[in-house]
């Protein structure tokens, strides 16, 4: 979900969470020479009929997590760790028209206890970028106005019920975003972005759940929607982006795990990261672009503080 | 050639487009975020009034008139023409607030009690958190908003609370049963045609008001077994009577005479409860210890908390603890035989299923684990039969007496399936599967306590037992359920086979001793 909205897992745990995590990715050669990498929420686009698509790689661990508001560890999970392998493409279908891809395959591992690790095919997400508006702004630089929208739909049946080790939510999402972009002449960028993500309901395989303080006589969970603000500083060079974000997640509702119980799916979580990236393209090989990253959870609430490595590997090239 | 490109480009992007457009809009128009209800409780009318209820067989009361509830006032008394006043005027003004609450009651009020228990016990299932320094410290029944909260509603501790508050509830409404027809005092929605009846009615006679019994018996039951939840109890508990009163179903007096029927009982009941042994369920650690010296004296390997920090087990003594229809005696030879010697093939071969069946669990196998999983921070298995069993008393339409009987049978077997389980796993102090293979992984939590006989195999079939006689239509789905549920757990990693194939037939042997007593209740 690229529709970065999702960052919130159990500690980033959560796929949905490390999809976004992998965001990126996709770049831009082609043919022409420029290395960029294109997000759900950046403002990087493909030329008319270029492709760029690969695959892109995220491990994130957490060993300490939030139980509502209260940071603890857990020795009967020990470190968690969820591993995504995402596919990852992106499509000009004009210059300022993208159209967007990702499907992650994720598995998550307890290192203590118990606790089965789950693995499967994640959700897809499909959007559109739109350039909107590109005008110059100061002497220095120009501003995009740039709206997304997204939708991300699970593909297979992995389990929305065993948080922690749970891959995804299985919710069904919409995603709106818009962003509003400086770039400047000598190389210096700035993204700020705001996105709304609505959230389907979620069907578990049990009559009644508690969570929020009551007993719900139903297999259906109601999913809060979530929003989320990123603030991105980069540097950009023809073969070269360093962008560093700060990403701010909330769910607009939901409950706090209870003292000594388990995560559940619709549980507030919220988290605010840092994420560090670079992109390269290789001189030789302008078609062929590496990315690496790094984040980290500044502070979350029903959420791991997890600790997260990237390292992806993109081709481009004009259909 | 550059035109064919072109034009598979073109359908490509187009099928993409499609999906994408296909799949924003269908999920932003289909915003509805309401839940399905899947046990709603409309407004009912019992289909029989079960006129002679009062002549029931009595479990924890001497006699149905052990506590005395005097005459009523006459229906021709200022007194009581002053009340229907009073009632007729509260009428002219009934809120949409106040009119929910009607129908919300009028749904059936052991129902709706049992709702509010099974939300209470989910609430209270959850372990004690380990302090800083490994230790764990015991839920204080003094210190009930304390961390850990009290109680812990334990799957034992919560057969017991169902148990209790069912019986109570059946103990007070029979005595009720007893004194209406003897007083015989109509509704006031028929004693004054100025009052409406604003929820579906039966000719049952109003003195003392049922509602107010169970309110009354209810909250007392509550604020023993769930200290820190008494203002919600408190507050449900006068809703209830609220309702009936506004209803025209109950007149002032009706109700004051129903809630100290109720807490008289419910006094009663409670001594029962209070010296019944679960006090001294938690045992110590010389008693942990000894369980798994003889254990190992038995040539066997004991039991292992694979918590970490390790855990005391669950309750090791709720053995002990008092039954509602088994003697002692009973419970000693309704026990199963001892589990396979963890040496032995036969063990040998159900470890291997079960390490088998979690590493390749199919998507069914773990729906099933996860529909009978009702593990901590749920109502727990003696719930989840509770919840099935509400869609059958609800259908029925049973009088709120029998609905009480029906809950009574189906929670004492349950109690004592749970006294009988936790005696015999305490008896044989078996491991768990994932302890005598630490390549075993499970899809549900593990619970903290011996394997051997499975629980939730021992309360499924107790309570498919019962259900079966209650409602003999269904018995075969009920017994697929039971089966299903005890499968549950070794798809969930947590069971051997035959924890569950003699835990099941320990259940049924439980349930014949509340069978003897419910055959001979005078229920018709």
């Amino acid at each position: 979900m690229g529709s970065a909205g999702r960052r919130n897992g159990f500690a980033g745990v959560t796929a949905e969470h490390l999809t976004a995590g992998a965001r990126a990715l996709v770049l831009v050669a082609g043919l022409v020479g420029s290395a960029q990498a294109q997000s759900f929420d950046d403002a990087i686009f493909m030329d008319r009929r270029v492709l760029c698509a690969g695959l892109v790689y995220t491990r994130e661990q957490w060993s300490e997590y939030w139980e509502g508001t209260l940071k603890r560890n857990n020795a009967n999970i020990g470190t968690l760790t969820m591993q995504q392998s995402a596919v990852m493409g992106a499509y000009g279908i004009s210059k300022r028209l993208n159209l967007l891809a990702s499907l992650p395959y994720v598995s998550s591992r307890a290192s203590q206890g118990v606790l089965q690790g789950q693995r499967g095919s994640q959700d897809l997400t499909l959007g559109f970028k739109y350039d909107a508006l590109t005008t110059p702004f100061t002497s220095a630089g120009v501003l995009h106005v740039i709206g997304v929208a997204s939708a991300s739909l699970p593909t297979s049946d992995y389990t929305p019920d065993f948080y922690p080790m749970s891959i995804g939510s299985q919710s069904r999402r919409a995603t709106a975003r818009g962003l509003l972009s400086w770039q400047g002449h000598a190389g210096m960028y700035v993204n700020a972005s705001a996105a709304y993500t609505r959230r389907g309901n979620v069907t578990l395989n049990r009559p009644a759940y508690f969570t929020d303080g009551q007993l719900y006589m139903s297999n259906e969970v109601r999913m809060p929607d979530t929003r989320d603000m990123m603030l991105t500083i980069g540097y950009q060079r023809p073969n070269l982006v360093v962008p560093i974000t700060l990403t701010q997640q909330r769910t607009l509702g939901g409950g706090d795990i209870r003292r000594q119980d388990m995560p559940f799916v619709s549980n507030r979580m919220n988290v605010t990261r840092l994420e560090g990236r670079v992109q390269y393209t290789l001189p030789k090989l302008p078609g062929v672009i590496v990315h690496a990253g790094a984040s980290r959870v500044l502070a979350g609430r029903n959420v791991g503080q997890s600790t997260g490595g990237m390292i992806g590997l993109l081709l481009a090239g004009k259909l | 050639m550059r035109i064919t490109t072109r034009r598979l480009h073109c359908a490509w992007m187009r099928g993409l487009m499609g999906v994408a457009v296909l799949a924003s809009a269908t999920l932003l128009t289909s915003c509805d975020k309401s839940i399905t209800d899947l046990e709603p409780l409309p407004p009912m009318a019992a289909a029989t009034v079960d006129a002679g209820a009062g002549n029931w067989a009595m479990i924890v009361l001497s006699s149905p008139s052990q506590i005395a509830v005097a005459a009523p006032t006459a229906t021709t008394s200022d007194a009581y023409k002053a009340e229907l006043a009073a009632l007729r005027s509260a009428q002219t003004s009934v809120t949409s607030g106040q009119r929910a609450k009607i129908d919300y009651w009028a749904g059936g009020g052991v129902l709706r009690w049992n709702q509010i228990v099974r939300g209470l016990v989910a609430r209270f299932n959850l372990p004690p958190a380990p302090r800083a320094d490994g230790s764990y410290v015991f839920p204080d029944a003094s210190n009930p908003f304390g961390d850990p909260a009290f109680p812990f509603a334990t799957p034992p501790y919560s057969a017991r609370a169902y148990s209790y508050i069912a019986v109570a509830q059946y103990e007070a409404l029979k005595a009720a049963w007893y004194y209406k027809y003897q007083y015989n005092r109509p509704a006031p929605w028929k004693n004054d045609t100025g009052i409406r009846a604003l929820a579906p009615t039966t000719d049952l006679p109003s003195y003392p008001s049922e509602d107010a019994v169970l309110s009354g018996v209810t909250v007392a039951m509550l604020q023993a077994l769930f200290p820190a939840a008494v203002e919600e109890a408190t507050k449900r508990g006068a809703e209830q009577r609220d309702a009936a009163l506004l209803s025209g179903r109950a007149s002032s007096s009706d109700i004051a005479a129903g809630v100290a029927l109720g807490r008289a009982v419910a006094t009663l009941v409670l001594a029962r409860m209070t010296t019944d042994g679960t006090g001294n369920a938690i045992g110590t650690p010389a008693i942990w210890a000894a369980l798994a010296d003889s254990a190992r004296a038995n040539g066997e390997t004991p039991w292992l908390s694979l918590e970490t920090p390790t855990r005391p087990p669950m309750l090791p003594l709720f053995g002990n603890v008092r039954t509602w229809s088994m003697t002692s005696a009973e419970l000693v030879t309704a026990r199963p035989v001892a589990p396979y010697p963890v040496a032995s093939a036969a063990m040998k071969s159900d470890l291997a299923e079960v390490r088998r069946t979690t590493e390749k669990l199919t998507t069914a196998q773990r729906s099933i684990a996860q529909k009978w999983n009702d593990g901590a921070g749920t109502y727990t298995p003696p719930g989840h039969w509770n919840d099935i069993a509400t869609d059958f008393i609800r259908d029925a339409q049973y009088s709120e007496v029998r609905a009480a009987r029906a809950f009574a049978l189906l929670n004492m077997a349950m109690h004592d399936a749970s006294v009988a389980c936790w005696e015999a796993k305490y008896k044989y102090f078996n491991p768990r599967p994932s302890q005598l293979d630490p390549a075993i992984r499970t899809d549900i939590g593990l619970p903290n306590f011996p394997a051997y006989p499975s629980g939730h195999s021992t309360f499924s079939a107790a309570a498919a037992d019962v259900l079966g006689y209650l409602f003999p239509a269904s018995a075969e789905s009920f017994r697929t359920m039971s089966e299903e549920a005890g499968l549950s757990r070794l798809y969930g990693g947590i069971h051997f086979r035959n924890d569950i194939t003699e835990g099941k037939s320990h259940g049924n042997r439980v349930a014949a001793f509340t069978l003897r007593f419910a055959r001979r209740d005078g229920a018709p």
